[in-house]
């Protein structure tokens, strides 16, 4: 497949004005500006089929749509680019490589929507994106591109980056937007939702990095064309971060609904050293994980879950058979701990738990009744926390004691791992 | 309409609600941690799990919106095992050390496992540690127990708006912490610790002293302290105070109580308190029964009353003393003595201002209700801070702004700083005050109600330009003011003690008036005492009967002499001012002072009192002016007895009697006692016969039952509405002008701090332990000039008198004034200046008060600190 999103990547000056004018850039902006209304590009958006990339996969011409009927003004656009899902790193490339492409996008994104003031809420631990950005929203006001009559059009749009400090919970809208507001990091009571009740009340939409740049290339060849991209019900290219024990860990541009197997053995050159695949966790670490039987799955918003697991930001993550799945879950239970934001009770003090049991196990202290503790805590947490962190925690302890359980119980028998010298 | 079904029942709703409240409408109880009544809701406790029929998963009642149609259980075996499970997870890291924790009996996680389970824990790790924090030193927290409700952090933000707490740290390891750490930077109303449902936040003062269930006796009763009457209990072990709570639902306060209320109770219990009754025997006061002094009380009164005529007798009545007992003083003084001398100390400001506005706009204008401040769109608050005099009426003004509206503050914001959109700082009030007027005329147009008063304002004549250039006030921020003021449809204008420290105080108290005419503005006065206002609806005036009826009517004097079968005197009396000028001249023989002190508070007042030859104090404690009397009667405190006070929105309100007092007796009773040694033959014994007496003698309190007055008190006669539309004469000084230009120099004015309010909250260690020692107050542009810094030591000097104090540099604070409180017992605001009384408002000006202040070398700090 042509590369879209990722496009003259390899151009060590991709991340210039210059660079990207010179592939065709800004100039889907323009075609915009010249010859289309903003309910136009909604309805452009609508017909490609776009759906959020963060890993909800909401439909992003609906979500622009709520927000643009909302009387309210002013609305605002914030870019979600606090890419903290462990094992994703998709946007990154889009953030230090490309920035003009998500500027254009966030352009002709506002305008849709008629919001006049833009975020990019980028993550704490991305510097060197933020170095980027920043120059390039310089240069992008320069060349007329942002500012308060856009190309002369009289369209006005200010953006800004602002840095996280470091919290995953962020990453989830609202909590992102109480963040903005210089408020604690914790998610909102939802309904009403961002598009209507937002930042500082007003409607708000906020879309990941991936999908806003997307919006360029709908609006180049048109909703009907980019349609024709991947799968049916979820059309586009996505970009695939592959990770862990694979012979050639990256980003990967591939149409949607590219099969694991593709994935893994075709992009990622298989597993490395010769080993076995023994799990893929395919959307990031709150995804369950899937077992190597399993991989011819179409990576897509609709093929995952027949499969048991999610798309969730396309994070593929490889295990080989060297790796211990209870030392992933416990690891994973670390990141959960640490992360959650404790505005709810089993979020706040379950993740906690499930680590110290897990820790335990690992660590050759487990006791018979742990996997049943394990799984009836996990159970506890599941679907009744605030917000989608806690289900995380939950499905990973659950989805590796149900397709690993003989690790777990080796471990409280043997007191040590199944597998490797541990 | 929205119809629902929950757990079988069909719940019709008008408005949506939650699915919690829409629950609790038809008396199913879900249970809930995090969720408070009042508070925005949060979602985080997680107890209210509720299962809605066709949602795949448990959905939280107290953020899920009712939908027409829907179907709700609120208990089944999956949300008990669901609730079971939130239980187990807060108890992992909760330390269980309930045999400890005072909250044991009354705690609600407590309650809630006792209902749901689990019996025993799974956990097997340790749990988080946190060091209990002493660094407040009538606050303790305890964060091990804390169940992160966030209820407090949002009653201090949202109800409060102090915002003073937050959450710190993040999962497991969240604790509300001040912002920075350490001690509360805050007012210390406590109210975080009345929402806390744990052992995580509470009151220091009766820390380990007792479990809930040994309470023996509460007591429904109104705070002692301000003119906002908050209601709250008073619960009681062994006739002894436990603790005051608020109720949430109850009373003008709806659950908040500031600092000196909730913590300020304990001066009641002190040492000091008098148990016995004085006589003056060769020079020094010596112990006596209360009956032999209240003998001997009653042979010298009628000896002078004989020897020297009843004029030559006066009376101080009490704002801080019931209905009940003021109803006796000016009935001991009016039938027994025959004199209509009986003032208090309201006649500095609370009795002039309230008179004055009742003069322009009818009897009762102040009869407004405190909720109506926050439901307003606009309050204007002018003469003084009601954050820190009437507290929990300042949180009005803070939910006035809460829900949109506008607030705006003539002077320094003080505890309003953060909910107003711009701070006016005139140099001169007044000037801003004229300007403003001015323009409202201008732009609004005369309503054409009230001839009168528009008569008057049509009197001034000023050029606004000129006096805001005089007053240094920006013409753009005048033109915003001026805007913001014309926009208000529903607003209140809250006027406080300082309108009346001008030079022509009336004049102010006119500009005030006219402002609150032409904005349609409801009006509250401030009130510094709990029962200003009961002292003046029982007639402890020199000019009025109970129930405010003029003496000089017959047709009143008649009627209260025939119910009392006793001559009313005829004469009007003497008020505050003229008493003590009469004692000066050596004219006024014997005054009655309950429950004032007199000495302390009033400038110049030695002398005056010096000169009496028989001088009675009743109190609960040996004040300064006690010191100096004849005769000194114990008197009980607040909840030793029952009675009614009357609030500054006119609210009747009954407390009930707590405790027994030791040695002394209440002062109706005292005052009862008197009479039936001076001839009356049946003085009430009772506070319903008291009642009996005055519902005939007042037309104000016809019909009124004091048992019959419920617990949100009883709005008399007005029922919130003043009765508008009376014209009456007033005077006013100067009304053309010229304004502006203020007087030259430092001035010193009585600051009224938020902790302490008198000779009762010095009193209360517990207040003591928050603010220790007096301050000059001043602002950061006069403190630069003076060279000073935050506590150094100056010496202040005035006509008067000179005294050492420590500076507390503060933005609250006016340029050209210093602020000094009248609260501690060796350096006070009443020793450096003096006083006269304004002719037109009849209220005290404060005069000789400007200042020089110099700075001490600071060794001298402790000789003053002691």
């Amino acid at each position: 497949m042509e590369r879209i999103l990722l496009k003259n990547i390899d151009n060590p000056e991709s991340h210039r004005l210059k660079e990207y004018e010179r592939v065709g850039g800004y100039s889907s902006l323009r075609k915009v500006l010249e010859q289309m209304s903003p309910q136009d590009v909604i309805e452009e958006v609508k017909t490609s089929g776009l759906r959020g990339r963060g890993g909800a996969g909401f439909p992003t011409g609906m979500k622009w749509e709520f927000a643009s009927r909302d009387p309210k003004f002013p609305k605002y656009l914030i870019c979600n680019a606090d890419e903290g899902e462990p094992g994703t790193f998709k946007d990154r490339p889009i953030l230090e490589r490309n920035p003009h492409l998500l500027i254009e996008g966030m352009v002709i994104s506002a305008y849709a929507l008629k919001a006049e003031i833009g975020y990019i809420y980028l993550r704490g631990e991305y510097p060197y994106a933020k170095t980027v950005l920043e120059e390039a929203i310089r240069e992008a006001y320069e060349a007329g591109y942002l500012g308060d009559n856009i190309l002369g059009r009289g369209v006005r749009f200010h953006l800004s980056v602002h840095q996280g400090a470091g919290a995953y919970i962020c990453g989830e809208e609202t909590a992102l937007i109480e963040s903005i507001e210089g408020k604690r990091g914790q998610p909102r009571i939802k309904p009403p939702f961002p598009v209507n009740v937002g930042a500082w009340g007003m409607p708000t939409v906020v879309n990941n990095v991936e999908t806003l740049a997307n919006v360029p290339y709908i609006v180049e060849i048109g909703g009907e064309e980019y349609k024709k991209i991947g799968s049916p019900e979820c059309p586009g290219p996505k970009l695939y971060s592959v990770s862990c024990c694979v012979k050639r860990p990256g980003v990967y541009e591939l149409p949607m609904g590219t099969t694991l197997r593709e994935i893994i053995y075709e992009h990622a050159g298989g597993i490395r050293d010769g080993r076995q695949l023994k799990a893929v966790i395919p959307g990031g670490i709150s995804t369950p994980v899937l077992t190597p039987d399993r991989i011819d799955c179409p990576m897509d918003f609709v093929s995952l879950p027949k499969y048991g697991s999610m798309l969730g930001s396309g994070a593929v993550m490889v295990l080989d058979d060297s790796v211990c799945m209870v030392k992933v879950t416990w690891r994973a239970m670390r990141f959960f701990e640490h992360e959650s934001c404790g505005k709810c009770t089993p979020c706040r003090e379950g993740t906690g738990w499930l680590r110290n049991i897990l820790e335990r196990l690992e660590g050759g202290m487990g006791r018979p009744g742990d996997i049943e503790l394990l799984q009836d805590v996990a159970k506890s947490i599941q679907g009744k926390t605030f917000c989608p962190l806690g289900d995380g925690a939950a499905s990973v302890v659950l989805s590796f004691v149900r397709n690993f359980p003989e690790e777990f119980e080796f471990h409280i028998k043997e007191k040590r791992c199944m597998v490797g010298e541990g | 309409m929205i119809r629902l079904t929950i757990d079988g029942i069909e719940v019709e709703l008008e408005e949506p609600v939650t699915v919690l409240e829409a629950a609790r409408k038809v008396g199913i109880k879900i249970p809930t941690l995090c969720w408070f009544e009042g508070l925005p809701p949060f979602g985080g406790c997680r107890l209210c799990l509720v299962k809605v029929e066709k949602l795949p998963k448990l959905q939280t009642a107290c953020t899920l919106m009712s939908a027409d149609g829907m179907v709700v259980e609120t208990e089944n075996p999956e949300i008990r095992a669901a609730r079971r499970a939130m239980l187990e997870f807060l108890l992992i890291n909760h330390p269980l050390d309930c045999p400890y924790c005072d909250k044991a009996g009354e705690c609600e996680l407590q309650d809630l496992v006792a209902k749901y389970g689990p019996e025993a824990g799974r956990f097997a790790e340790g749990k988080r540690r946190h060091p209990e924090s002493f660094d407040d030193p009538i606050i303790v927290r305890n964060m091990e127990r804390c169940v992160l409700c966030t209820r407090c952090v949002r009653v201090c933000e949202d109800l409060q708006g102090a915002y003073a707490i937050t959450v710190t740290g993040r999962g497991a390891h969240s604790f509300v912490e001040p912002f920075s750490g350490g001690r509360y930077d805050c007012e210390y109303c406590g109210n975080c610790l009345t929402v806390c449902p744990v052992g995580a936040i509470m009151s220091r003062l009766h820390l380990h002293s007792y479990r809930p269930w040994f309470v023996q006796k509460e007591a429904e009763t109104v705070c002692s302290y301000c003119g906002v009457g908050c209601r709250m209990v008073v619960q009681v072990r062994e006739n002894s105070i436990i603790r005051t709570i608020p109720r949430f639902g109850l009373g003008v306060n709806d659950g908040l109580l500031c600092v000196r209320g909730r913590f300020g109770y304990d001066y009641i219990e002190q040492k000091e308190r008098l148990r016995t009754a004085f006589i003056r025997k060769d020079g020094e006061l010596r112990p006596v029964s209360i009956e032999e002094a209240i003998e001997y009380t009653a042979k010298k009164l009628l000896q002078i009353k004989d020897t020297n005529g009843p004029e030559t007798i006066g009376a101080i009545a009490s704002g801080r003393c019931s209905n009940e007992d003021n109803y006796m003083l000016q009935r001991l003084m009016r039938f027994f003595i025959g004199s209509n001398n009986i003032d208090s100390s309201a006649r500095l400001y609370y009795i002039p201002i309230v008179q004055y506005l009742e003069r322009i706009f009818g009897q009762g204008v102040t009869a407004n209700l405190m909720p109506g401040i926050g439901r307003s769109d606009g309050v204007v608050v002018v003469g003084g801070d009601p954050t820190r005099i009437n507290p929990v009426l300042g949180l009005q003004i803070r939910a006035c702004h809460r829900n949109g509206g506008k607030v705006v503050v003539f002077g320094p914001s003080g505890g309003l700083k953060r909910f107003v959109p711009y701070e006016l700082r005139p140099r001169d009030d007044e000037a801003l005050l004229v300007a403003v007027l001015k323009a409202l005329i201008e732009k609004k147009g005369m309503p054409g109600e009230n001839k009168n008063l528009e008569e008057r304002l049509k009197e001034i004549e000023v050029e606004t330009h000129d006096v805001l250039r005089e007053a240094s006030i920006e013409e753009p921020l005048f033109d915003t003011l001026v805007g913001d003021l014309l926009g208000l449809q529903n607003p209140v204008v809250v006027v406080g003690p300082e309108v009346l420290q001008a030079e022509r105080p009336s004049r102010v108290l006119f500009l005030v008036a006219g402002i609150v005419y032409l904005l349609g503005a409801r009006v509250f006065v401030m009130s510094d005492r709990p029962n200003y206002q009961g002292l003046m609806d029982m007639g402890c005036l020199p000019d009025m009967l109970p129930g405010e009826r003029p003496i000089e009517l017959e047709t009143f004097r008649h009627k209260v002499e025939s119910v009392m079968g006793r001559p009313v005197p005829d004469k009007a009396g003497m008020n505050l001012f003229q008493m003590l000028e009469m004692a000066k001249e050596g004219n006024l023989k014997a005054l009655y002072v309950m429950g004032d002190n007199l000495y302390y508070h009033m400038p110049d007042a030695e002398e005056a009192l010096q000169s009496i030859d028989f001088l009675v104090v009743q109190d609960i404690f040996m004040t300064e002016t006690a010191e100096r009397a004849d005769v000194v009667l114990p008197a009980a405190g607040w909840t030793e007895k029952e009675g009614t006070f009357t609030n500054l929105e006119r609210r009747l309100q009954r407390f009930e009697k707590s405790r027994t007092p030791l040695g002394c007796m209440e002062d109706w009773r005292l005052l009862a006692e008197l009479m039936a040694h001076m001839g009356d033959e049946r003085p009430p014994r009772t506070v319903a016969e008291i009642w009996d007496e005055l519902v005939q003698v007042s037309p104000l309190h016809i019909g009124i039952n004091p048992r019959e007055i419920g617990p949100e008190g009883m709005i008399y006669p007005y029922h919130g509405e003043p009765l508008r539309g009376v014209e009456g004469e007033f005077d006013v000084e100067a009304l053309k002008g010229p304004y502006g230009g203020g007087p030259e120099g430092l001035r010193l004015i009585l600051d009224r701090p938020l902790y302490h309010s008198g000779s009762q909250s010095r009193r209360s260690r517990a207040l003591r332990s928050l603010q220790d020692s007096p301050v000059l107050c001043l602002s950061p542009e006069d403190a630069r000039d003076l060279g000073l810094e935050d506590a150094d030591m100056v010496r202040v000097t005035s006509s008067k008198g000179m005294l050492k104090v420590k500076v507390a540099i503060s933005e609250d604070v006016a340029s050209g004034t210093a602020r000094l409180s009248n609260t501690f017992s060796e350096v006070h605001f009443s020793r450096l200046v003096g006083i006269r009384q304004d002719p037109v408002t009849t209220g005290g000006v404060f005069t000789d008060n400007l200042v020089k202040i110099e700075k001490l070398p600071s060794e001298g700090s402790e000789e003053v600190m002691e």
